[in-house]
């Protein structure tokens, strides 16, 4: 410490051992939260159609296009150290071999801010059913992103979706979907933290923390291709920039 | 002229302090900064805030930079009383293995 290189040196040096020290408290201390994630997923109409991936492709492949309810009350996800959540809905389906792990594809997913999060244009927002879709164009921009994060209805973490569209067609690797049984929708999410592990979604109990309740759908079955297309087969698109995109 | 001029500049920089100085420094920086540390995470904790704990913690280690790093007197009241280059040469018998140095 006799010079101002050696203190400066000194300082610096013991600060990453404090900075490390307190992150690992930190992400530890989330441990404390308790947490009772809980929610309901309903199938509401499936429907599988023959499609190409791209437009050039000869290959004609089926898709399912899953249409479904989700309520959820993830809101005790939500504690000091959370970033944001990832909220995804999978479709589960056995394999059509035998001896092979069933497959799993996602057709829907959202990014669900925490308040602490800085808005960013990917961040999931919240259908209102009060208000109209047509919107004023707001020449301030700060005004416009603050005015888009408070706009959902419910408070954080909670979601009321009625029949809702999928953000992703689903297809299988056969290239062959129809007349599939015993097909389940489950949600899942991953716990983003500002420093610390992220968690995934899990069924048991651990400490203070409960596993998740419900989240699972009943069991249904691809129904066989359509000729004729019914019904709105859109994919979801709204608020947010980059929807369906990779971010 | 211009070699004073450079021996300040010298002494400015380098900021050397005493040996009771580097003493109070070291227990200054280790209390400041664990203190500091501790004192966020309480208070981010206590008002669920990440952002405070992140900013009380960089204030300590602003704080603790301020207070340190430069050569404040509170490090420099127990100079060491070196002898003095002119004094050696003049007048003192050294005796280094019965040979008689300076």
């Amino acid at each position: 410490m006799h010079s101002t290189v050696v203190r400066v040196q000194n300082v610096f040096g013991f600060f990453t051992t404090v900075a490390f020290c307190v992150a690992a408290v930190i992400a530890l201390s989330v441990i404390v939260n308790p947490q009772s994630p809980s929610a309901s997923v309903q199938l509401r109409n499936v429907q599988v159609v023959r499609g190409r991936p791209h437009y050039y492709s000869y290959k004609k492949e089926e898709y399912a296009h899953i249409k479904f309810n989700l309520d959820t009350d993830l809101s005790t996800l939500f504690n000091w150290n959370t970033k944001q959540v990832f909220l995804y809905l999978k479709a589960i389906y056995p394999s059509s071999k035998p001896n092979t792990p069933p497959s799993e594809a996602i057709i829907w997913d959202a990014i669900l801010p925490a308040s602490s999060a800085p808005n960013h244009q990917n961040y999931y927002i919240h259908p209102n059913p009060k208000k109209s879709q047509t919107k004023k164009p707001s020449k301030n921009k700060n005004a416009k992103s603050k005015a888009k994060r408070d706009e959902s209805p419910y408070p954080r973490g909670e979601l009321h979706l009625q029949n809702q569209r999928p953000k992703y067609q689903i297809t299988d690797i056969t290239g062959r979907l129809q007349n599939r049984t015993d097909v389940v929708l489950e949600l899942g999410w991953n716990v983003q933290p500002w420093v610390g592990a992220l968690v995934w979604a899990n069924k048991v109990d651990f400490g203070v923390w409960e596993g998740l309740k419900g989240g699972v759908s009943e069991r249904f079955k691809f129904p066989e291709i359509k000729t004729k297309k019914e019904g709105d087969l859109g994919t979801e698109k709204g608020g947010e920039k980059n929807r369906g995109k990779p971010a | 002229m211009a070699d004073q001029l450079l021996d300040k500049v010298r002494d400015a920089v380098e900021g050397q302090i005493d040996f009771e100085g580097q003493r109070l420094a070291e227990l200054i920086t280790t209390v400041l900064l664990g203190a500091s540390g501790i004192i966020a995470f309480l208070v981010g904790f206590m008002a669920q805030d990440i952002y405070l704990t992140l900013y009380i913690s960089l204030g300590g280690t602003a704080l603790t930079f301020l207070a340190v790093v430069p050569p404040w007197p509170v490090y420099k009241k127990n100079p060491i009383p070196w002898l003095s280059p002119h004094t050696a040469v003049s007048g003192f018998n050294i005796n280094v293995d019965g040979k008689k140095v300076g």
